[in-house]
């Protein structure tokens, strides 16, 4: 009996090593699989017939983060009185890495990311016919785009500051922004000359530009040794709050600053970023109309059958 | 002689002092987050704040019954797959296991306590989301897949307190229990387990306070929708992850409803604790 | 009790609901250890394949992501926590235990809200230390608010275990000392202390874990800015290990190192839980 008991526990041990094994391992091959036959490439034109079907997996970022905003504003995913009107089913995410994740993992999800974290485990779609690429947002052909800012108090910003920003807004620096796919602010900008200026500096905000950012502040000390730049992510809500409270030097955002923080605050638009419509690497669908997403986010169409 | 006495005084002044830093902290907090909670509540008004059915922070509305429900809801969800398999487990470890299986049994439990939740988030994330969704079709996120998450990270909590409760019956209910007939199965749920109910509920309690409290893993796995599950697989808000998801944007109202939220969690908080530390005085009473 | 088990189970073997019971018990048990399994086998086979040097560089940038000053902010993170908690909360402890007179309303009033601290979510903790120490304060978010914060968390751990390991010094200690002439206070630090150090260590470990472990509350108090190197200022931002994993994932943008991380994590966790066994061994053994 004590026998048999323990045979079969360890036999479920056993079992379910292999399941959750299994499962991660799935994970992890899909992965491959998806970097090799990336669809984007050839996708066979007899795929639109057989079409996708079922019901779609809308995924969203948080309210009011700056993604979100600009997505929805631009889409006009609003009600009667202008407000955010993203259906309420949605999954909602305030991790870029939970949405890619997402969508990758599920054959009948669509979400959105700025274009600098777009990875090839998911497929970009494009809109109204026209693919996301910088190309295409700098020509103003790809609809949903949004400013990235910097925001700092004219009146209190150090030498250190200014400076800094006088290096984002130059070649080097909208070099760098363009090679992390953001689309430059500045295509002809001045050539910038280390200051040597030295101090500490600190920027606050957005996680969207936070990555970049981080780029920019490296660079910028390896010309000026004796500066050292922080740039904390955590929202251009925050940032913005902390950069008129004086929490913070410089603020970061991934949306126009309001009304009222403008009264307050200089902003500096530093760089474009698209927002890419994402869906699922298997996904037969490529391109959709800017009113066919529009109406997916406020859940007038909730199947896939309704867009082939 | 004098100076003798006056430092013992003194050191007795200064260890009294630090035994009511605990005291002064929970009153701190409890002062700091009705301070900042309160008033916005009552801008807005308290019954549409914990009754209203709408969350849309950008058209102004801010209702957290939604979000009460989900707590709720996967709460209840991780007991169900947690305090049965956890209660089982402490069982087990108490009077079943052999000796050199517990020696590796019981610090990987302890260890199980100390993984990060956002690695369990991500675990979810990769392993459980795909699984549910072969099964029932969808998203793979919602209610049950947060149970289940939420269930296994109880775990650790719930079967050290009970197993520690279990351990605390005197021998002598076991040795009667097997004089009288009974087999060790039966001793040990007839006899010893009862005996040690007040401990285990409590552990039980505890877990409750974890599971309701958990954010980084919750946020991953449930899909935050801020609305009404109508199934178990249906997406579902926390409390705590409606204040993760949108602190890092929230500005001006729309913070200060955040914190509003952290309030209504923390009077959750207060009355779990409370029948805690009410069981705690009962069982330590009864012993 | 496992030994009486096995003769009893052998003699009434035939009852079919103990069987059912057994069999219920130890498929748990097994449950819970494929549980434990699984989650470990999921963190080291994603993340050692992603573990590099590049990961420990001493500079971070953004090329190499670098854990190596996550690593240490954890570390000053920790020690500076414990410098404030472990003498407030053992002397607290010592307070309960030596000092209060049995059934005194002080401990009562201790104890409750001791407990109440243990069962506060880290999230309030971090919305608390958020809006005392970042914003009345001031300070904004930098380490020293993260620790005051994580000071308040691990107190009740402190002070728990404290109590323990001195309740658990033989009166006869105390007898003895008072005997020579001896004053409670040195009586306290010079004989009860010393007997009570291994419990006490291994409360400060099992606080030490949970710090390790913390997210929810660093977020919105110590930052999110991981820093070039390691500078050790406590008026700066500084993120712990758990944190900087956060924050890997939460981008989307580097999940292979997230990954890497874990594991090193992991690691950390093994080995604190080992030491917190090791020390309540020797405690196990001096009391019995």
């Amino acid at each position: 009996m004590r026998k048999a008991a323990k045979l079969v526990s360890y036999l479920c041990v056993a079992a379910l090593a292999v399941c959750g094994l299994g499962a991660c391992n799935n994970d992890a091959n899909n992965d491959k699989d998806d970097d090799t036959k990336n669809p984007s490439t050839s996708t066979p034109g007899g795929d639109d017939t057989t079409g996708m079907s079922g019901e779609i997996y809308v995924i969203s970022r948080e309210e009011s983060s700056g993604t979100r905003s600009a997505f929805t504003e631009i889409l006009e995913i609003i009600d009667a009185d202008g407000n955010d009107a993203t259906v309420a089913t949605a999954e909602v995410t305030n991790s870029t890495g939970v949405m890619l994740t997402t969508v990758a993992g599920n054959d009948k999800a669509i979400g959105y990311v700025s274009l600098g974290s777009l990875n090839d485990t998911v497929k970009a779609l494009s809109v109204d016919g026209v693919e996301a690429t910088a190309d295409n947002i700098k020509n103003n052909t790809y609809p949903v785009s949004r400013p990235f800012v910097m925001a700092y108090k004219e009146a209190e910003a150090s030498d250190l500051a200014k400076d800094f920003i006088a290096y984002v807004m130059s070649s080097q620096g909208q070099a760098i922004i363009a090679e992390e796919s953001y689309i430059a602010a500045d295509e002809s900008a001045e050539e910038y000359t280390a200051s040597g200026l030295s101090g500490s500096l600190s920027i606050e905000g957005s996680t969207s530009v936070g990555p970049v950012m981080e780029i920019l502040a490296e660079a910028y000390m390896e010309l000026n040794p004796d500066a050292n730049i922080t740039v904390t992510q955590d929202g251009s809500g925050t940032g913005i709050t902390a950069a008129i409270d004086g929490g913070c030097d410089i603020a970061i955002s991934s949306r126009a600053l309001k009304e009222e923080e403008a009264a307050e605050l200089t902003p500096v638009t530093i760089a474009t970023d698209g927002i890419a419509v994402i869906v699922n690497t298997e996904n037969s669908i490529d391109s959709l109309t800017s009113e066919q997403i529009k109406e997916i986010f406020l859940g007038n169409i909730t199947e896939w059958d309704e867009l082939n | 002689m004098l100076k003798l006495k006056s430092k013992e005084k003194l050191f007795k002044m200064l260890f009294c002092l630090c035994a009511f830093v605990s005291a002064a902290a929970v009153a701190l907090i409890c002062i700091f987050m009705f301070a900042n909670g309160f008033p916005a509540m009552a801008e807005n008004g308290f019954f549409k704040f914990l009754f209203g059915e709408e969350w849309r922070p950008t058209a102004g509305q801010f209702g957290i019954l939604p979000m009460i429900t989900g707590s709720i809801c996967v709460t209840a969800g991780a007991i169900i797959f947690g305090v049965p398999l956890g209660l089982m487990c402490a069982i087990f470890l108490a009077g079943f296991c052999p000796k050199k299986l517990y020696k590796v049994l019981k610090p990987a439990i302890d260890l199980l306590a100390g993984i990060p939740s956002v690695v369990y988030g991500y675990f979810g994330l990769m392993a459980i989301v795909p699984i549910m969704q072969d099964i029932f079709g969808g998203n793979g996120k919602g209610i049950l897949t947060a149970s289940i998450l939420l269930g296994f990270m109880i775990l650790p909590t719930i079967i050290s307190v009970s197993e520690a409760s279990l351990r605390a019956v005197p021998n002598a209910y076991y040795e009667g229990s097997l004089a009288l007939g009974a087999t060790h199965e039966q001793s040990m749920f007839k006899t010893v387990f009862p005996a040690a109910g007040s401990g285990i509920f409590a552990g039980v309690i505890l877990g409750i306070g974890r599971a309701i409290g958990e954010t980084m893993a919750v946020a991953m796995v449930a899909g935050n929708s801020a609305i009404f599950p109508d199934s178990l697989t249906s997406n579902v808000r926390t409390l705590t992850t409606n204040i993760i998801l949108e602190m890092g944007y929230a500005t001006g109202l729309h913070r200060q409803m955040l914190i509003a939220t952290g309030v209504v969690l923390f009077i959750f908080i207060l009355i779990i604790n409370l029948c805690f530390s009410m069981l705690k005085r009962k069982g330590g009473k009864a012993q | 009790m496992t030994a009486n088990a096995s003769v009893n189970t052998a003699k009434k073997d035939l009852h079919l609901g103990s069987k059912l019971l057994k069999i219920a018990v130890w498929v748990s048990g097994a449950i819970v250890a494929s549980l434990f399994v699984i989650l470990v086998a999921f963190i080291l086979i994603k993340g050692i394949p992603n573990l590099s040097l590049d990961l420990f560089a001493w500079k971070h940038t953004t090329k190499n992501m670098s854990m190596m000053p996550a690593i240490f902010n954890t570390v000053e993170m920790v020690l500076l926590t414990l410098l404030i908690a472990v003498p407030i909360g053992v002397l607290a402890a010592v307070y309960m235990v030596e000092y209060a007179k049995k059934g005194s309303k002080i401990v009562a009033v201790v104890r409750l809200t001791t407990e109440t601290l243990q069962g506060i979510p880290s999230i309030i903790f971090g919305l608390f230390g958020m809006l005392i120490f970042v914003y009345s304060f001031e300070w904004g978010k930098t380490m020293m608010a993260g620790v005051m914060t994580l000071v308040l968390m691990i107190l009740p751990v402190i002070i728990r275990t404290t109590e323990e390991a001195l309740l658990a010094v033989p009166d006869s200690y105390r007898e003895g000392s008072f005997s020579l002439g001896a004053g409670k206070v040195r009586t306290v630090f010079r004989i009860v202390m010393p007997a009570a150090v291994p419990g006490i260590l291994s409360g400060i470990i099992l606080a030490t874990g949970r710090i390790f472990g913390e997210t929810a509350a660093l977020v919105f108090t110590s930052g999110t800015s991981i820093g070039r190197t390691f500078t050790g200022d406590p008026t700066g931002p500084g993120c712990t290990l758990a944190v900087y994993l956060y924050i890997l994932w939460n981008e989307g943008l580097y999940t292979e190192q997230a990954y890497a991380v874990s594991v090193v994590l992991l690691v950390l966790t093994i080995g604190i839980n080992a030491l917190s066994s090791y020390l309540a061994k020797k405690v196990g053994k001096k009391n019995g």
